[in-house]
């Protein structure tokens, strides 16, 4: 009976304007998007690999996947999935719907059920339209990596589409707290809006404190699981933490979800009782308190961002985007073993070496031998680098030490220079 | 011979909202075959006892028992507005074990819909969607079906449609229960009767026992002399007689009573120019069962301020 409910709820979505206008802006958006970087020359630095979105498709899939773990994620499941109980109250079609031979527990299962096909529907959507748009419009050349590692075309379709396909999970858990409060409120307002609210404070409070378990316990940082994934050796502990994040706020939600729905009564529709301010100054206070409360969890525990971690990944990522720059101009990348390179990194405002923030410097010291065209010696290469929560980073160079935003190769080609803006992340575990 | 089961049978039903009291140990049995007017004034109890028929709220105390498919609805009947008639009812059969969608097409001619099955419930008038809402009843293939006020917002040749479509139905074995506040709506269609008012059982019984204790109808009496008509009222004990805002008389009188008042006015030389039926005996009875406080006393008086309480 549960896969005729879902049938049932299934038809009702598709058949719905907010979900046809969804299933457009999945498919068109990205190529919209794409189409608008290709005629413009700046480029979105804030966001992860952001300076490569030019040189090649794969990365701006990269750059689409941060917007929408930030934005798109949240909305994705708020407008499949806000609606679909609360519609049911409006509408006044619960009695409709109780008074047939499923049962309520049936009921519950088909409409979540069709409500998570339909986000995971429209994730994969999503992921095939990045994938095609940016391909098709800015090129299948390799992609950098999370850690400067080259990821070249065959490999990077699977690496794109395993980062995609992980963010179904954090996506099941926002639909989960959509209907959560699709049920709790009878609001569709709630449900829609509630879900990217959430998502919303949790990126406020990925800027608050440095502790790292209770980062990882907000299942908004999920979305940052795919860092693991293109990382050149997978983060496998983050993976699996992240996971079991996920599962069990898809379980608290949609048990919460039930235990609510299963002991309401249908005494009537909830059309022309207007807004219950009492209810809603309950749970306004209630939503503050925990965000508060969040917020001070997230400055209590251990940090994983510290000075080791950060010296080890950025000495790394160094090294690989030196060799990458030198493959761009032509050059015989140096071996690995070769390129002798180490980095000290501190903060100017804490002096426990430790913690998020955009007060980092890193120095980094290169034995320049290797390097075809450079004088021998010892070059020290200052960067700026901010560090956040997750154990990502943006580093920047002046221009003056590691050269400008553009290189010429010896045959004349501009080049991106790799080594001016660099992005990283560290496994905070 | 075995005793019949009844189709449902609700036993010592009380429910509470809060401090108001909706169902006060409510009794309700109605066997196959049966058709059942539930009928009550606003507020009666009669949507929330078909409400916990349906398992849509639950008792405080009392149990239901039933032992065959339910169906109906309650309040007027909803459905998904951006869908088709047709649609809906898709929707409907996939929730159902016993539905056959391929009966809608029938379902939807028996209701008289057939030219809208395409059409969007949105756009539908309410007596469109009450033929809807049984359509829908229907495709469970009901042996219990509960309708609340299916006759709402039908024209009258509606209403004899939906009439004989419940008769059918019983004479199929289907139990039938119809909620009402106007008992002349339904007294055509319905065996028996359970009347509601405040949430207690007040009368229940067929349609001869309900008739047999009727006080009085409701009429309007145009005469030649109306002024001489009402001083003959006043000396005659079994009738009672008041005059409307417009002038006119309204009066109440059992059949015997009127027809020994007619005969009074013709020795009189006073001639009936028309006699008017505005309150049948069976809703004079249904006033006088629920006139506690909560429904209108048929009076005279009462009559004359508001000639439309037959309608109510």
């Amino acid at each position: 009976m549960t896969a005729a409910v879902f049938r049932a709820e299934w038809r009702k979505l598709t058949a719905q304007l907010s979900t046809r206008l969804l299933t457009l802006v999945c498919a068109l958006g990205p190529l919209a998007y794409v189409l608008v970087l290709k005629t413009q020359s700046g480029v979105p630095t804030d966001a992860l690999l952001g300076v490569w979105v030019h040189t090649s498709g794969f990365s701006v899939v990269f750059v689409l996947l941060v917007f929408a773990g930030s934005w798109g994620f949240p909305v994705l499941a708020g407008v499949a999935a806000g609606d679909s109980f609360a519609s049911e109250y409006r509408l006044g079609t619960w009695k409709t719907v109780l008074t047939r031979s499923a049962t309520r527990g049936e009921v519950f299962a088909g409409k979540v059920l069709a409500v998570v096909a339909l986000s995971e529907a429209l994730v994969a959507l999503l992921a095939l339209s990045s994938l095609v748009s940016s391909v098709f419009i800015i090129g299948r050349q390799p992609a950098v990596g999370i850690s400067g590692n080259l990821v070249v075309s065959g490999h990077a379709v699977l690496v794109v589409l395993l980062s995609w396909l992980w963010d179904a999970l954090p996506v099941l858990a926002f639909t989960s707290l959509a209907v959560l409060f699709s049920v709790a409120t009878r609001s569709g307002i709630a449900g829609v809006l509630g879900p990217v609210l959430v998502g919303f404070a949790m990126q406020l409070l990925a800027l608050v404190g440095g502790s790292t378990w209770a980062h990882l316990l907000l299942v908004g940082s999920a979305f940052d699981g795919w860092h693991a994934i293109v990382s050149e050796h997978p983060q496998y502990d983050l993976l699996v933490v992240s996971a079991a994040v996920c599962v069990v706020w898809t379980a608290v939600c949609l048990g919460t979800a039930w235990l609510i729905l299963r002991g309401r009564e249908f005494a009537g529709t909830v059309e022309g009782r207007g807004v219950d301010w009492p209810r809603l100054l309950r749970g306004s206070v209630a939503a503050i308190g925990g965000l508060a409360l969040a917020a001070f969890a997230c400055t209590w525990g251990p940090t994983g961002v510290t000075g080791d971690r950060l010296e080890a990944s950025f000495t790394k990522t160094f090294s690989n985007l030196v060799r990458y720059q030198q493959q761009l101009l032509g050059r015989p990348a140096p071996p690995q073993s070769a390129l002798l390179a180490y980095t000290t990194c501190s903060r100017a405002t804490n002096d426990t070496n430790e913690g998020p923030g955009g007060d980092w410097t890193c120095s980094v010291q290169v034995l320049t031998s290797a390097v075809t065209g450079a004088t021998p010696g010892q070059v020290s290469v200052p960067y700026d680098v901010d560090v956040q929560s997750n154990g990502c980073y943006r580093a920047q160079a002046p221009p003056a030490v590691v050269g400008t935003k553009n290189l010429t190769t010896e045959d004349g080609r501009d080049v991106l220079n790799p080594l001016l803006t660099i992005y990283g992340c560290f496994n905070t575990l | 011979m075995l005793p019949r089961v009844p189709a449902i049978k609700a036993s010592g039903l009380r429910k509470s909202y809060g401090t108001s009291v909706a169902l006060d140990g409510v009794e309700l049995t109605v066997e196959p075959g049966e058709v059942r007017g539930l009928l009550g004034p606003n507020g009666a109890g009669k949507t929330t006892l078909l409400r916990i028929l349906f398992g849509l709220v639950r008792p405080d105390e009392g149990i239901v028992d039933s032992t065959g498919r339910l169906a109906g609805f309650v309040e007027d009947p909803t459905f998904y507005p951006n869908l088709s008639a047709q649609a809906n009812l898709e929707i409907l059969a996939m929730l159902d074990r016993e539905s056959t969608p391929t009966r809608i097409p029938d379902l939807l001619r028996s209701v008289g819909l057939t030219s809208r099955g395409r059409h969007r419930v949105g756009g539908f008038s309410t007596g469109m969607r009450q033929r809807l809402g049984i359509a829908a009843a229907l495709l469970r293939n009901p042996q219990v079906l509960l309708l609340d006020e299916p006759t709402s917002g039908l024209d009258p040749a509606g209403i004899r449609d939906v009439a004989a479509l419940l008769r059918e139905l019983a004479a199929d074995g289907v139990a039938v229960v119809v909620s009402s506040h106007q008992i002349g709506e339904v007294e055509s269609v319905c065996d028996t009767f359970t009347i509601l008012s405040r949430g207690r059982v007040v009368w229940s019984g067929d349609v001869e026992a309900l008739r047999a204790q009727a006080t009085g109808s409701g009429f309007r009496i145009a005469t030649s002399d109306d002024d001489r008509t009402l001083e003959l009222i006043r000396s005659t004990s079994n009738v009672e007689a008041a005059r409307t805002q417009r002038g006119d008389v309204v009066l109440i009188a059992t059949e015997a009573a009127l027809d020994d008042f007619v005969l009074a006015l013709a020795r009189k030389d006073i001639a009936v120019r028309r006699l008017e039926l505005l309150v049948s005996p069976l809703e004079s009875t249904f006033f006088a069962l629920t006139h506690d406080g909560a429904g209108p006393a048929l009076t005279a008086d009462a009559l004359a301020d508001n000639p439309s309480l037959a309608a109510q």
